[in-house]
């Protein structure tokens, strides 16, 4: 019976197998509660997320730009509406 | 219909043309600021940024009847934007060829992929930077490796919206993203350097 530190096939994740599945989102609550208490007694795991972490964040507050130009949206509002018939 | 195949099976809806344009303003629209951030950075040139946004999303009012309401517009456009730029724009441009895909493919089937590959780089160091750097870093990775960054960090995308858009399997996601990421560490550990951090 696979736990919650295996995967479906019952092998045993690896930290990096671990790491990754935190990081798409994807752990159940009981695996994302065994990372957390993993993460007390292995420095590199607790590290290395820790920076994905925050490289997630800052690439989500840093490079989103400043929008699309109003012209563009303007102009791609009248072409569609002059496409539809009168 | 290639731009449209193999992203889900196809079923024609019949909108009438009053839903079209709801449809069009109500789910596709409000995607149309990411659509952008997208664009400027494949092509970092609004005139062109600006063209293939536009394309896409005629090319997706031209195709309306493929999509069904309510499903993910937003994947769908992400995907008609990669699609645009690879064909219309790519061609044309000085992008260098494609990563040699076998190179990356043979280094993740070996041991190094258990390697937890992280360069020294401290938390620290990246809180402190508040310039362009991250956008600098990000820019400065080849157009796929910056493609899956993108996707899935900015956008939020899951690993198997992503194999729709980009048509590669979710494996392949998943090691193109972990190279992905290496390389923008790799980057930023050199930026931390020149910010004096002599212990990154």
């Amino acid at each position: 019976m696979p736990d919650s530190t295996t995967s479906p096939e019952g092998k045993k994740l690896s930290c990096i197998e671990m790491l990754q599945l935190m990081l798409e989102g994807d752990a159940t609550l009981e695996q994302q509660q065994n990372f957390k208490a993993h993460l007390d007694e292995c420095m590199p795991c607790y590290k290395s997320y820790n920076l994905e972490v925050t490289l997630k964040m800052l690439i989500k507050s840093k490079c989103n730009g400043n929008g699309a130009p109003p012209e563009l949206v303007e102009k791609i509002k009248t072409q569609i509406s002059q496409n539809m018939p009168h | 219909m290639l731009l449209l195949e193999s992203m889900e099976e196809e079923i024609r809806q019949n909108y009438t043309e009053a839903e079209k344009l709801q449809v069009f303003h109500d789910e596709f629209m409000p995607h149309i600021n990411s659509m952008y951030n997208f664009a400027y950075r494949l092509t970092f040139d609004e005139d062109d940024a600006n063209d293939l946004v536009q394309d896409t999303y005629l090319k997706a009012f031209r195709f309306i009847h493929s999509f069904e309401k309510g499903t993910n517009a937003k994947a769908w456009l992400f995907r008609i934007l990669k699609n645009s730029f690879i064909n219309d724009y790519r061609k044309k441009s000085k992008e260098p060829a494609k990563v040699d895909y076998q190179d990356v493919e043979t280094y993740y089937n070996s041991d190094d992929v258990d390697r937890q590959i992280t360069p020294d780089l401290r938390v620290e160091s990246l809180q402190d930077m508040i310039g362009d750097e991250i956008s600098n870093a990000l820019n400065s990775l080849d157009v796929d490796f910056r493609t899956v960054i993108i996707l899935c960090d900015l956008e939020g995308f899951k690993y198997e919206e992503m194999a729709k858009i980009l048509d590669i399997p979710i494996g392949t996601v998943r090691s193109r993203l972990h190279r992905a990421r290496n390389l923008l560490k790799e980057k930023l550990t050199d930026y931390a350097k020149q910010m004096g951090y002599k212990n990154t």
